[in-house]
């Protein structure tokens, strides 16, 4: 079987961008899921589960970031995922 | 006895023993050895989680910004892309310590170059957790413990180095590198520690255990004094002691001249925290509440501005002057899209941002600060004016912003309003803006640099300007001859020279940092007005 993968686009909200603190509780909750997660931003993807790579995009306010999730959670993450990137988590 | 020299990074003065801390080597980041992998790989992990229990422990002891510090570190040793990183290393025959060096100095250089300042500084986070991680491998511990009273002397001091500190015991603080404006400046003058950075050389000439005399004040570290030097030392230590206690009367005394004349005594203020200061020094009133800061993370809407005027108006229960937002090239705001500026301080800045961007920037702050008025005592001030027609146009915009709630049925009240005097211009054509305003507040440092043409950031060339040089005093003078009240709200007001001065050319309130209320109430009680104006007069012309 294929494996399935669900992939959103989103706008991040947050108003200082993908800071220490919204990507802290943007990665805890990402480790929260069993399938892969990855979060791409222009041609860069990286591991939405590592705060060290997701510092590295370099995200902003209004920026348009690419979600990706694999598993058999992927429905339920990327519903989570995706509002806590486009809300302002400070 | 030997002096050395440094910067001055929190005042005051110490005499004590030193506690040296050495920095750790550094890792080889080449050294590979013949190693058991998977031993090496288990022994990482369990460094690592030594190294998550410890940060956990000083987590909650941490607040503020240091506790952010701390939580992003805790989540980047957690972190499983830096494990696979490390032990794909580690199965290439790097050990443990090589191998996490490595890791992380890859994802330090990432972020050190991104565009995105605050970013780019978790660098230095990254490079924390390294040093952490090896220090648990090394079975050494990264935090100063001080068990007796010291002066702690180091080459750097991290802000997780200072977190368990016990401040009772920490006398004065010492360091090789650092600025002026630095962390450790930041933290030292908090917590009232006298501290020197940029000593030089300090490790190699400091032994541990030797008597140290740091004076914050000149930045100096005396190593080993003699008994002048000493005694020297001790009696100022007893000087400062007194004063400190001498200048506690005066916070409840009213600022007045000898002869009982009112000169307002009022404190600038940023902040929550610095509103209770200045209720604690016994400010009069506060002559500057600099709005920006609140914006520091995006300007904040009107409901969330009101709600933060409300706050520092109650604490202060007193007469509260607002500075609307002073935002330009050099405060970049985020959200708002301010281009950068060849020249920022003569820019698009302060009250030409705010009538160019009205719906964003200055009508949301003024119907908050107008619905605040409705309860306290608030004036309304406008920065970096320079003609009447701006605040011609200010004045337009704040009478829209009262039929705006009138029709909402809001409540409000009309409040005073001021502006900075802090331009030259505005400085000698204060008259014409008469019955346009109903106060003026004299921003001495941004009048200065305007004047002398100074860039007062600028180490080259910062001593040309002179603060109390014939050319701010005529401004002042002439200022005050417009008639109306003039404050002064920049740091000449808390200067001792400049408040007799200042005062004998008519200024009626004086705004300082609030811990100097005390000693401007105790300076103008020293002299009569007529001798404060007899001084100014001979200053404004005599040699």
């Amino acid at each position: 079987m294929i494996e399935r993968i669900i992939e959103r686009r989103v706008t991040l909200g947050s108003k200082s961008g993908l800071h220490a603190r919204p990507a802290s509780v943007f990665v805890q909750n990402a480790k929260g899921f069993q399938g892969q997660i990855t979060l791409s931003k222009d041609d860069k993807t990286v591991n939405a589960k590592s705060i060290l790579s997701v510092l590295t995009l370099g995200a902003e306010q209004g920026d348009q970031v690419v979600l990706k999730v694999s598993g058999d959670d992927a429905e339920r993450a990327i519903d989570r995922l995706a509002s806590l990137l486009e809300e302002d988590l400070g | 006895m030997k002096v050395l020299q440094g910067i001055r990074a929190a005042p005051g003065l110490a005499i004590g023993s030193t506690h040296i801390i050495r920095p750790a080597p550094a890792v080889d980041i080449t050294e590979q050895r013949m190693v058991d992998a998977p031993g090496e790989i288990s022994r990482l992990e369990r460094a690592t989680e030594q190294a998550i229990a410890r940060l956990d422990t000083l987590r909650s002891a941490a607040s503020g910004d240091t506790a952010g510090i701390l939580e992003a570190q805790r989540e980047m040793l957690d972190d499983p892309e830096l494990k696979q990183g490390a032990d794909a290393l580690i199965e290439a025959g790097f050990t443990a310590g090589a191998a996490i060096a490595r890791v992380t100095t890859d994802y330090a250089e990432q972020l050190a170059s991104l565009p995105d300042p605050y970013l780019a500084a978790r660098a230095e986070d990254v490079r924390e957790v390294s040093r952490r991680i090896v220090a648990e491998l090394r079975g050494i511990s990264l935090e100063v413990r001080l068990d007796r009273a010291a002066i702690l002397v180091a080459q750097d001091l991290a802000p997780a180095e200072t977190v368990g500190l016990d401040t009772t015991l920490l006398q004065a603080i010492v360091t090789e590198t650092g600025s002026a404006t630095g962390h450790l400046a930041i933290v030292a003058q908090g917590l009232a520690i006298p501290a020197v950075v940029g000593v030089t050389g300090a490790l190699d000439q400091i032994d541990e255990g030797v008597t140290l005399i740091v004076d914050g004040d000149r930045g100096t570290v005396t190593i080993d004094p003699d008994a002048a030097s000493h005694n020297e030392a001790q009696m100022r230590q007893a000087i400062a002691m007194r004063d400190r206690e001498d200048l506690k009367v005066y916070r409840d005394r009213p600022g007045m001249t000898a002869d009982g004349v009112r000169i307002e005594a009022f404190a600038n203020i940023g902040s929550l925290a610095e509103a209770h200061k200045a209720v604690e020094m016994g400010a009069e009133g506060v002559g500057l509440f600099r709005t920006e800061l609140i914006a520091a993370n995006g300007l904040p809407s009107e409901e969330a501005q009101r709600a933060i005027y409300e706050e520092v108006a109650s604490v202060l229960q007193r007469p509260l002057v607002v500075r609307t937002f002073d935002i330009g090239g050099d405060k970049p705001v985020p959200g708002l899209d301010i281009p950068a500026e060849a020249n920022p301080f003569l820019g698009w800045r302060g009250i030409r941002l705010a009538l160019d961007r009205p719906e964003e920037v200055f009508l949301p702050q003024v119907r908050s600060l107008l619905r605040v008025a409705a309860t306290y005592d608030l004036r309304i001030m406008l920065p970096m004016v320079t003609v009447p027609q701006e605040v011609e146009e200010a004045r337009l915009l704040i009478e829209r912003a009262i039929k705006d709630l009138e029709r909402e049925g809001q409540r409000f009240r009309r409040v005073p309003i001021g502006i900075m005097v802090e331009t030259p211009a505005a400085a000698v054509t204060l008259d014409q803006f008469e019955g346009l305003i109903d106060f003026a507040s004299i921003g001495t440092n941004d009048l200065i640099q305007y004047t002398y043409a100074v860039d007062r950031t600028n180490a080259r060339v910062r001593e040309r300007a002179k603060p109390l040089g014939k050319a701010t005093l005529r401004l002042v003078a002439q200022i005050c001859r417009a008639g109306m009240p003039v404050a002064v709200c920049g740091q000449l007001a808390g200067d001792e020279y400049a408040v007799p001065l200042l005062v004998g050319l008519g200024v009626c309130e004086l705004s300082v940092a609030p811990a100097r209320v005390p000693a401007i109430k105790r300076i103008l009680s020293t002299r009569t007005l007529a001798e404060m104006q007899a001084q100014a007069q001979q200053a404004l012309v005599g040699p």
